[in-house]
């Protein structure tokens, strides 16, 4: 099947369905996709029924939205997998919950692919009980299941504070947050949040839950390692600076660690879009314009797939692309004031995160203090069951050489879980190279396909 | 600048190969790369050890293979590779478990014993089975398999692993490889080659083109004109299968290679061309390839409908316009000896051999006349027209 849109939307996160509902409210066709069996993406992930039922839409603005887009008239395709690009470089592949393929067009493209977690291994990291925050947050607020009883979250970036208060108001022990940075504490940096009153209103108002539930944060500190027999028991935390030795042993039976967000580019990588390194994270980020435009003219990247920067960014970034396909497809820029708002709470929300970032390590700066300590025996990649110390011998600064010698990379998650890792050991450029396709797909799809006329 | 015996273009599997002959016979070797070693042909290859005739044409394939001639090359291939974990030290994941190669049409079955007698001609020893027999013999084969030869000696070992284990056997005999170092430029003064490389210049009586895809352009820099046709084919993954198929599967009139690996998951190939070949980056893959190479795997061994499909590659091949490989010095260049072609990833061991007899001036090992680079060459020029 073939689907001709004015419009094609890859991605029902907050920043793809505010795209969406705005160019399908001024007329454009326009469907939307997404891998999940719902919309929402990962900000507005919806409840679980029965959860929404008892407890109600953590997020009703994200209801709210996902019924406007439904209400605009956007042709919304959830369960669907864009797996790859066919050979015309223009149609982009997919596949259908059952597993049917589906081919779709749009005389505009707009990529709003989002971010995965930034993970870094640790010995006992394949522990159950060990997960990423992004997931004990889904657990919590989908299907109100905590993720353990006592739990301690680690890692890097203000994304743990609000993990750590869906987790208390779950009844949660939450045993203690180790911050490998050293963002709380009041310096001059942290002034400037104060021109964002709403987005710092927000982080004050976890960092003060958590304060009167009396969660230790434990500054400058990052897992050492973790221990159990079936399950973790207990975490052992190591001082930032001097990673290999520790300084305390919290018992757990539930830990979550991650490093904020990575931008996930496959797909603008695989249309041919120009990447180039983050100032702030040096992760590969497509080349955009402030509308999202990319290099290439019929494609946008919108949200967290250009750049880290939160549900509120993802949103003003979809909506200053719609306003540019609009502008372009009916020849009149959008009334100047709406324009204008549009542009400058971008700029805000931009700032905003730029000052936020200054205040975590960088990504590289937390390679410098991780991957010393990581001992040679721990596993690295998973899915090829490679180690460190694998990874490190003869490193020679380049990820596609250290995932040919030792498969790092070549697994189901194709790089996503260990990529951040293996770049620190082989002390290598950012990511491994997007391929067909981007995720797994299954052969019966293929064959659909293969027995379908047209490009493929 | 300094002087070497042997200056080599190009860390694939030829130049790795050739840099151990070398090295190991006492010759002083600098191998240069323009990036990392093994990551073009040599670490996108299938890996497959032909010993049975190959499929006479790729998808799109234009002239030929002339397998008559091959297969005496393919047989001294054999041989050579028994020994090669042994000589190097290492394990590449060499398997010699043998392969089918199917037929489904009455024309692929004639040709299926057509090749046979060319095979028993040249010592290699294939069965030709019909459906039943074939599929008795592998179980895992389709309903449409109305013939196959079988050949004990067709194998498989790891790309990923042979390049690098020839380098790291060539560095221990004191071989050395420079990577990174795009060679750009070489000029001949009387009896003595200079090659020039990033910052490096190396002179030596021998030089050794194997820059696979990138040869004629090597070549080129030494003002010599080689008529090649590179091209770019492709590879398919699927994930870690639970079925264990422990031999190779080919096609004899379609592009179809199939084979499990080590770690499980099953290659699927069969010289199935890319969208583009493009020599200055990454080769993009085309789907409509990668749709009809499945196809035809799900066809012959219908037990891989059940897989998900993991990973697409392509990689840059030095086809040459007859298909035939390239071995030789170059007419009128003394010293400039040049390798290449396809399927010289079962040939390495044999064509490092070669090389290494062609730099000693001792006879080659098979006979090679009339695979020599002259058939090639439009027209020679002389160096101090092409200096930069
Ligand atoms: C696991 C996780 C949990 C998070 N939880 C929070 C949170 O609780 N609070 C918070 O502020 N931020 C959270 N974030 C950060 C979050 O990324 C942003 O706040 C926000 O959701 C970004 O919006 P977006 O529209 O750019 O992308 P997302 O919301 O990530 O939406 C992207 C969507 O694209 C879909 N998609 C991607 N690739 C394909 C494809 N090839 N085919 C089809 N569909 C595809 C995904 O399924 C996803 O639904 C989380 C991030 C992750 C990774
Ligand atoms: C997808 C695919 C599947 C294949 N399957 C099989 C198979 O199953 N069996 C088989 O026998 N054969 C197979 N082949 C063919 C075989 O693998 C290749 O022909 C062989 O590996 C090529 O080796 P090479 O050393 O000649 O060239 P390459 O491996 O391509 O090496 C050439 C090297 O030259 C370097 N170079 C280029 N320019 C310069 C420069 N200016 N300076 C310095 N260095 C330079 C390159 O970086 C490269 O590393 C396959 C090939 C491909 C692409």
């Amino acid at each position: 099947m073939i689907v001709e849109r004015d419009v094609v939307v890859v991605g029902g996160g907050p920043a793809g369905l505010t795209a969406a509902a705005r160019l399908a409210a001024a007329g454009l066709t326009v469907t939307i996709l997404d891998e999940q069996p719902e919309l929402g993406g990962q900000y507005y992930r919806r409840p679980a029924p029965e959860v929404a039922r008892r407890w109600g839409d953590h997020r009703r603005e994200g209801g709210e939205l996902i019924a406007g887009v439904r209400a605009a008239g956007v042709e919304c395709r959830t369960g669907h997998l864009v797996w790859g690009l066919a050979d015309d470089d223009r149609t982009l592949l997919a596949e259908d919950e059952a597993g049917r393929p589906v081919r779709l067009r749009g005389r505009h493209l707009v990529l709003a692919t989002g971010a995965y977690e930034r993970s870094f291994p640790f010995p006992g990291w394949q522990l159950p009980g060990v997960t990423t925050p992004g997931f004990a947050q889904h657990l919590a607020a989908g299907d109100h299941t905590p993720i353990g009883e006592r739990v301690v979250l680690a890692g890097s970036g203000p994304f743990l504070l609000p993990v750590a208060c869906s987790l208390l108001a779950l009844g949660v022990k939450v045993a203690g947050i180790a911050e490998a940075g050293t963002p709380y504490r009041p310096g001059r940096r942290a002034l400037g949040t104060l021109r964002h009153p709403a987005r710092l209103r927000e982080l004050a108002g976890y960092a003060a839950r958590l304060a009167r539930a009396r969660v230790p944060v434990w500054q400058g500190a990052v897992v050492l390692r973790a221990d159990g027999h079936d399950r973790v028991s207990s975490v052992t935390l190591a001082a930032a600076g001097r990673p290999g030795q520790a300084i305390r042993t919290v018992e757990a039976d539930a830990l979550c660690v991650g490093y904020g967000f990575r931008p996930q580019t496959d797909l603008a990588r695989l249309l041919g879009c120009e990447v180039t390194a983050d100032p702030g994270t040096g992760d590969a980020i497509p080349v955009t314009d402030p509308a999202g435009r990319s290099s290439r003219p019929d494609v946008y990247v919108i949200g967290e797939a250009a750049g880290i920067g939160g549900a509120p960014t993802a949103r003003a970034r979809g909506l200053a692309a719609a306003h540019d396909i609009l502008a372009r497809e009916t020849g009149h820029p959008v009334p100047p004031a709406e324009a204008r708002r549009v542009a400058t709470a971008a700029r805000r929300l931009g700032h905003f995160t730029a000052l936020t970032d200054a205040l975590y390590p960088s990504p590289a700066q937390l390679l410098d203090a991780l991957v010393p300590a990581l001992a040679d025996s721990t596993m690295a990649c998973r899915c090829e069951s490679v180690t460190a110390g694998e990874l490190r011998a003869d490193a020679a600064g380049d990820v596609n050489a250290a995932k040919a010698r030792t498969r790092a990379g070549m697994g189901p998650c194709q790089g996503r879980v260990c990529g951040f890792a293996v770049a620190g050991l082989v002390r290598g450029g950012a990511v491994f190279p997007s391929r067909v396709p981007i995720r797994p797909v299954r052969m019966t799809t293929l064959l659909e396909l293969a027995a379908e006329d047209g490009p493929a | 600048m300094r002087a070497a015996d042997v200056v080599i273009v190009g860390a694939g599997v030829l130049g790795a190969a050739a840099a151990w002959q070398l090295s190991r016979a006492g010759h002083r070797v600098v191998i240069f790369d323009r990036g990392a070693p093994g990551r073009e042909g040599s670490g996108t290859t299938a890996g497959n050890l032909h010993v049975q005739a190959v499929h006479t044409r790729r998808p799109g394939q234009e002239v030929p293979i002339d397998s008559a001639r091959f297969l005496p090359l393919q047989r001294a291939a054999s041989d050579r590779w028994e020994s090669v974990e042994d000589d190097l030290g290492a394990s590449v994941e060499l398997r010699r478990s043998g392969g089918f190669t199917i037929a489904e049409t009455p024309d692929q079955c004639q040709e299926l014993k057509e090749k046979h007698t060319w095979e028993a001609a040249a010592g290699i020893p294939t069965e030709v089975l019909d459906g039943d027999a074939a599929r008795e013999a592998l179980p895992l084969l389709g309903p449409t398999v109305t013939a196959a030869t079988w050949c004990a000696s067709d194998g498989y070992a790891n790309p990923l692993k042979v390049t690098p284990a020839y380098l790291a056997a060539a560095a221990g005999h004191g071989a050395e490889l420079v990577p990174y170092a795009p060679v750009r430029e070489i000029a001949r003064r009387g009896g003595t080659w200079r090659v020039t490389a990033g910052t490096h210049t190396v002179a030596a009586p021998v030089v050794i083109d194997v820059a696979g895809p990138w040869l004629g352009e090597i070549a080129a820099l030494a003002g010599i004109r080689l008529r090649m046709t590179p091209v770019a084919i492709q590879m398919h993954a699927t994930v870690r299968a639970p079925v264990t198929m422990s031999h190779l599967v080919q096609h004899i009139g379609e592009g179809l290679s199939v084979k499990q690996v080590t770690a499980g998951n099953l290659l699927i190939g069969g010289g199935w061309p890319a969208r583009a070949l493009n020599l200055a980056g990454r080769s993009v893959t085309s789907v409509d390839s990668l749709l009809g190479n499945v196809a035809l795997a799900v066809r012959v061994l219908p037990f891989i409908r059940d897989l998900r499909l993991l990973r697409a590659w392509a990689g840059p091949l030095a086809a040459t316009p007859d298909e035939m490989p390239l071995i030789g010095e170059v007419p009128g260049e003394p010293g400039f000896l040049v390798a290449g072609g396809t399927y010289a990833f079962t040939f390495a061991p044999l064509w490092g051999e070669t090389l290494r007899g062609l730099a000693e001036g001792a006879p080659p090992p098979v006979e090679i006349a009339d695979l020599g680079p002259d058939r090639l060459m439009t027209q020679t020029k002389t160096h101090e027209g092409r200096q930069r």
